[in-house]
């Protein structure tokens, strides 16, 4: 049976009057909202607030009590659930990669349900797998056990495109790495975010990720919406205590000009140190087993540079080593304003560097576009 | 003591070749019943939950019928030869396949069905593609008890005029031959380790492959 596309892109999708309830609590509470075709609308909120649930309604995972959601006019309640799932990807934080089925199989897994030729299914599953920058050869016949968690992540991503959907529903798909690792595949994210161009709900916890990516923010609390706007306006026009809290929880703006690295910094680990006369082949294995997408080179003491994975990857069987392969690497001192570290990162186009206190590694800085933006 | 000769010439007499195909024959025959059966017990009373608890004490007063005691009752329903054999293990055998069929698709984490139904399978194809793989290794399990079962109820089949190993162990006793008795036991057990050790590879394999706890 091969499904007929409920919709080619996304117009609009409505939610009107919006309620859901268990037992007498609300978790979503008379909603009303539009997601606008070709944006990426961030749901944010405290826990509880009833993000997921309203992100749930669109593919009729959960089922409202009131109200209407309506895609590009048709009320979903008129369409078919299996239909309208097939015509939209879905992300969650736990992944959910399916653990006997290698990753070209986990990918496939709908087109070959949609009975697609088999041709067409392996050369979707390599496209994809490129796109998320996983070498089809060396990933398409693994299980996800073996795989890292970002590996893993980016395999759900791929999954979810599969379709080639006209709209992606994310819940918290990095909430679940460590802040760095996160921090890469939000990068990477943005990325594919643009090439796609795609209509995106995503809902999040992190205000930094929710002002990097999104279009429009959503704030939700108790199940009902408070205020929905680009990123400046909630940061410049918060509508109450709330907002106001969220969007700039460490006050990170209002100190800008005394915020220092060290404010800003994540704590250095020693699972990011990698040796000098490493292999690249045994690194990759090396990062994938430690969930590094970036590791820092060492030569003793001294720091030489970084490597990421995905470079690593590609010269795979040439038996280089590590210390060939560095690249250069800013470093700070803690007591470096933010400001100037920020912009020194951003002229030579590098997201991270590393924070040193006189000869040790204490920390690790990643940019942040978001006080970019102000500096 | 037994010499090669004794086994060669016992073996001979015996027809053991031809009772060891009829043995075998009757063994498959039964345990694909029970397979399909088995399984397909599993996954209704796992789709229909309300049913799983009286199907579940049924077979197991099913299974307290001493063996013999079955086939006998059979008898006047399928006639002598392989049927109330067949049809006696299979009785034996739905139990294990269907509760483990049973456990193993109730313990797949619902997180992965959830994945399942979201990223657009009905639930048809969530329980062919997802529950029923992600279930295999118990189920394994479960076959691998049957075919234990069914090995023991196949040798006593030879009573009741269905041919197999039994057959020859059943001569052995009326004619007091030790040597066909002991050549025919050794035999029927060694049959019955050697399939149980390479159901225990396969069961293990699916471990590996599919368990994910
Ligand atoms: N299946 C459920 N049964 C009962 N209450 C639920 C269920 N799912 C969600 N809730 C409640 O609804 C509210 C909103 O939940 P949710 O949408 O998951 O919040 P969020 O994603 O913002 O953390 C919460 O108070 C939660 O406890
Ligand atoms: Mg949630």
């Amino acid at each position: 049976m091969q499904t007929e596309r409920l919709f080619d892109r996304i117009e609009s999708i409505q939610f009107k009057g919006i309620t859901k309830k268990y037992g007498e609590g609300f978790a979503v509470k008379e909603l009303d909202l539009e997601i606008i075709g070709g944006e990426l609308l961030i749901l944010i909120g405290p826990s509880g607030s009833g993000k997921t649930t309203t992100l749930r309604m669109i593919n009729r995972m959960i089922e409202q009590d009131e109200g209407s959601v309506t895609i590009n006019g048709i009320d979903t309640k008129d369409a078919d659930p299996v239909r309208l799932r097939r015509n939209i990807g879905y992300v969650i934080q736990n992944i959910g990669l399916f653990p006997h089925m290698t990753i070209r199989e986990n990918i496939g897994l709908v087109p070959k349900i949609e009975k697609q030729n088999k041709k067409d299914i392996e050369e979707r599953v390599k496209t994809l797998l490129d796109f998320v920058s996983l070498p089809p050869e060396m990933f398409m016949n693994r299980y996800p056990k073996q795989l890292s968690g970002g590996q893993q992540q980016r395999v759900g991503l791929a999954r979810a495109m599969a379709m080639d959907p006209p709209l992606f529903l994310m819940d918290e798909p990095f909430g679940a790495l460590d802040p760095i690792l996160r921090k890469q595949l939000q990068k990477e994210f943005l990325k594919i975010k643009n090439e796609i161009n795609r209509t995106i709900v995503f809902v999040t916890h992190d205000i930094e990720e929710a002002l990097v990516l999104g279009d429009r923010i959503a704030i939700m609390d108790q199940g009902e919406l408070v205020q929905v706007g680009p990123p400046e306006e909630l940061i410049f026009n918060p509508a109450n205590e709330l907002v106001a809290d969220i969007v700039d929880n460490q006050r990170k703006f209002k100190h800008m000009d005394t915020l220092k690295v060290k404010d800003l910094m994540s704590p250095f680990e020693d699972k990011y140190v990698l040796e000098a006369k490493m292999e690249a082949c045994d690194a990759v294995d090396e990062m994938t087993d430690r969930d590094l997408e970036t590791a820092f080179v060492f030569e003793g003491d001294e720091l030489l540079g970084q490597v990421e994975i995905v470079d690593l990857m590609k010269c795979r069987d040439r038996g280089e080593k590590l210390s060939e392969l560095a690249k250069p690497i800013k470093t700070f001192q803690p007591m470096d304003s933010v400001a100037f570290a920020l912009s020194e990162m951003k002229n030579s186009g590098e997201y991270l560097a590393i924070v040193m206190n006189s000869k040790h590694p204490v920390g690790i800085l990643v940019s942040d576009e978001v006080l970019l933006k102000l500096i | 003591m037994l010499s090669i000769q004794v086994i060669a010439d016992v073996w001979d007499r015996h027809l053991i070749t031809m009772r060891t195909i009829e043995h075998l024959h009757m063994f498959s025959i039964a345990l694909i019943l029970s397979i399909i059966i088995g399984v397909s017990v599993g996954v209704f009373i796992y789709m229909k939950p309300k049913t799983a608890n009286p199907v579940l004490n049924f077979l197991n007063i099913v299974e307290t019928i001493p063996d013999l005691a079955l086939i006998v009752l059979l008898l006047p329903i399928l006639k002598l030869g392989a049927g109330p054999t067949i049809a006696a293990c299979v009785l034996y055998s739905i139990l294990p396949i269907a509760r483990n069929t049973y456990t193993g698709l109730k313990s797949v984490d619902e997180q992965y069905t959830y994945v399942a139904q979201a990223i657009g399978l009905s639930p048809r194809e969530a329980l062919m593609k997802v529950r029923i793989p992600m279930s295999l290794p118990l189920i394994a399990g479960g076959i691998r008890i049957a075919l234990v079962f069914c090995m023991g109820v196949v040798t006593l089949g030879g009573l009741v005029a269905a041919g197999g190993l039994g057959t020859v162990l059943q001569n052995g006793i009326q004619l007091y031959q030790k040597d066909a008795i002991l050549v025919a036991g050794l035999w029927t057990g060694l049959l019955a380790v050697l399939l149980d050790g390479f159901a225990g590879m396969i069961e293990k394999k699916l471990h590996e492959r599919y368990g994910t706890w």
